[in-house]
């Protein structure tokens, strides 16, 4: 019975293929999109609780004063502030930017208590100079070691003499969360501002973001009130909000993703069950005069329904496998293109067990029309259908 | 298992189509003894197929008693009369209905897995049925690689597989030519005379209907001459008799 099913299916391969890949497709596709979300929301779960991020109220792309450091770090409840710039450079030999930050060294690890050193130390990076730390994934993917030299080219801040910006490796880094990824350089910003001072440098002036670290027993709310309001008449207006918060909205800010994905995802799903319904009916036509051999060999309505139905679980099986395995291949390349927007981006285990599961219920939801035409088959009318 | 008497009492089945009602048999009777080969002769569309699908147990009659291998098949329900089929019958069709996808040897050991027999078990009586035809040297061919008259000797070995007590054949010799025809109407005397076999078989062909030892005619629903020509041995004392 189990050869039959398989034959039935080899005797059309190219149909048959053409399914499976459809189902293929259709996985594939869903098992990355779902991924991404995933990977979306696990980093606006995985923020903390205990850190309030001070951006422009115009526009993330608007830079703050640096003066505005002394008057945040003096609201109660702020234990320690720290602060990011993007620097936007390049790595030799890449045509896109990656994630390099300049920060205030002095308490950067303190207000990220999740970076821990795997290789290096916190003293070599808190010399200064051009220190830098980077992720274990940028350390792999790049072969740089402590001590080693990184020549980086930023089309933000671009250098009056010509060089290229270069940093030297004081410790490799792993984050315990994922709302800080393995591939981003860290380096002092105070190295930045020093070539600034030197009028070596050509770009905008001003801090991204402060993050504020709150100390234990105050509530973040009420910080966050606070800071807003030193700033409410200028000169230049803030707007604070929670990690979480903040981490949802760069989220928003590359559109409603969750909802796109769920309707592109079912609009697929619908697709490929009528694709894979038509070949099974099809299939079912071609096997009437089969069935009611089969039939009169005293074989039972339920064998020919499992006939049926392990046809188009084979279709979809096969489908929903080679899609989800796709995936897991292309995980690393598509984490890759995908570069900085999403950072941490990987193939979750539920979304892999969401793409079989639905390959299975499409397998079954195909068969069950064929089957059941097949078990109300009538032997003689089956046996005189031509084959 | 070979013990398969027939035995058919006022037996009616019609069709309606389109507002005309057909009558295709029509309080039909028929015994044959278990054992025994008939032949079913008739001219097209007297039933004969109808009859045969009957007694085969793959269609039911509007009314009367079908008892075949000691079992009154309208007692039974659908699954239940498919394992009977898959027990008690062997069918052998005109048109072969071999599996195209599956080989010459897997199209014989199809029956057998609804068998409780045990994996080599099946092998064995695939393989051994396929020897009686013989044609084990063509298991692995499939139906499109075979001769008519090939084809029919593996349908004749599916049929046997299971070692029914009732084989069926509906015009096995239609599609044949004359040689291969002869070479499958002596496998199925073979079959009645060295196994006891009991074979109804239906055919146009008065050379053919020549291997049985009975001969029944059909018309209209309805029986009428039965040749015994060597069967109870009354009969034939009788017909040496007034010779
Ligand atoms: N499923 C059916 N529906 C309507 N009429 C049928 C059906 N099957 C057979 N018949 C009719 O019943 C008659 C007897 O058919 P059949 O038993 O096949 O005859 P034979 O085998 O003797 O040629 C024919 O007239 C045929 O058209
Ligand atoms: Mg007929």
């Amino acid at each position: 019975m189990l050869r039959l099913v398989f034959r039935n299916q080899l005797k059309h391969g190219l149909r048959s293929l053409c399914t499976i890949g459809a189902v293929a497709v259709a996985m594939f596709l869903l098992c990355v999109l779902r991924s991404l979300v995933s990977t979306l929301d696990s980093a606006v779960q995985a923020s903390a609780s205990n850190r309030v991020i001070v951006q422009s109220a115009v526009s993330l792309f608007v830079s703050l004063p640096e003066s505005y450091y002394s008057k945040i770090v003096a609201v109660e409840g702020v234990e320690k502030l720290t602060h990011w710039n993007w620097f936007g450079g390049k790595y030799p030999n890449e045509q896109q930017p990656l994630n390099q930050f300049g920060v205030r060294m002095e308490t950067f690890l303190d207000v990220y208590d999740e970076i821990v050193f795997i290789d290096g130390s916190r003293q070599a990076f808190e010399r200064g100079g051009n220190s830098c730390i980077i992720g274990k994934d940028l350390a792999a993917k790049y072969g740089y070691g402590i001590g080693d030299r990184i020549p980086i080219e930023s089309e933000l801040y671009t250098r009056t003499d010509g060089n290229v910006w270069e940093f030297d490796v004081a410790g490799i880094y792993e984050s315990k969360t994922s709302n800080v990824d393995n591939m981003t350089l860290f380096f002092p910003y105070n190295y930045l501002d020093e070539a600034r001072d030197a009028g070596l440098v050509q770009g905008p002036v001003g801090i991204s973001i402060y993050i504020a670290r709150v100390a234990p027993g105050y509530d973040p709310v009420t910080i966050m009130a606070a800071i807003d309001e030193i700033y409410e008449n200028g000169p230049q207006r803030v707007q604070s909000s929670s990690e979480a918060t903040f981490q949802a909205m760069f989220v928003s800010m590359v559109g409603n993703i969750p909802l796109l994905v769920n309707s592109i995802g079912l609009g697929v799903l619908a697709a490929v069950l009528m694709a894979t319904l038509n070949t099974m009916l099809m299939a079912a036509r071609e096997q009437i005069h089969d069935m009611g051999i089969l039939k009169a060999l005293g074989f039972r309505d339920g064998h020919l329904s499992m006939l049926m139905m392990g046809q188009s679980l084979l279709l979809a099986i096969v489908g929903g496998l080679l899609g989800v395995g796709a995936a897991m291949l292309a995980g690393p390349f598509i984490a890759y293109s995908l570069g900085t927007n999403f950072p941490g981006y990987e193939i979750h285990q539920s979304s892999v067990n969401l793409a079989l599961g639905l390959s299975l219920a499409l397998g079954i939801i195909a068969g069950i029309l064929p089957a059941w035409r097949a078990r109300s088959l009538a032997v003689v009318d089956a046996l005189s259908a031509r084959a | 298992m070979s013990d398969a008497n027939i035995s058919i009492q006022s037996v009616s089945k019609a069709y309606t189509r389109a507002g005309e009602t057909l009558v295709v048999l029509d309080k039909l009777d028929l015994e044959v003894p278990a054992g025994e080969f008939y032949a079913l002769m008739g001219p097209s569309g007297s039933g004969k197929t109808t009859l045969l699908n009957i007694i085969g147990g793959l269609d039911r009659p509007d009314s009367g008693l079908v008892e075949v291998a000691s079992e009154e098949l309208s007692q039974l329900s659908n699954s239940e009369l498919a394992a009977w089929r898959a027990d008690n019958v062997g069918f052998i069709f005109q048109g072969f209905n071999l599996i195209p996808v599956l080989t010459a040897y897997e199209n014989v050991a199809l029956p057998l897995g609804l068998q409780p027999l045990s994996k080599s078990e099946r092998h064995e009586h695939a393989m051994y049925a396929l020897e009686l035809v013989g044609l084990a040297d063509r298991a692995s061919h499939r139906p499109a690689q075979l001769s008519g008259g090939q084809a029919q000797r593996v349908a004749i070995a599916r049929a046997l597989a299971t070692d029914p007590g009732l084989i069926v054949a509906d015009e096995p010799t239609g599609d044949l030519d004359r040689e291969s025809a002869d070479s499958v109407l002596e496998l199925m005397s073979r079959l009645s005379a060295e196994m006891h076999k009991t074979i109804l078989m239906v055919t146009h062909d008065p050379l053919a209907a020549e291997s049985a030892g009975t001969i029944v005619r059909l018309d209209k629903g309805r029986l009428g001459s039965i040749d015994h020509k060597t069967a109870a041995p009354g009969a034939a004392a009788a017909g040496k008799g007034t010779a």
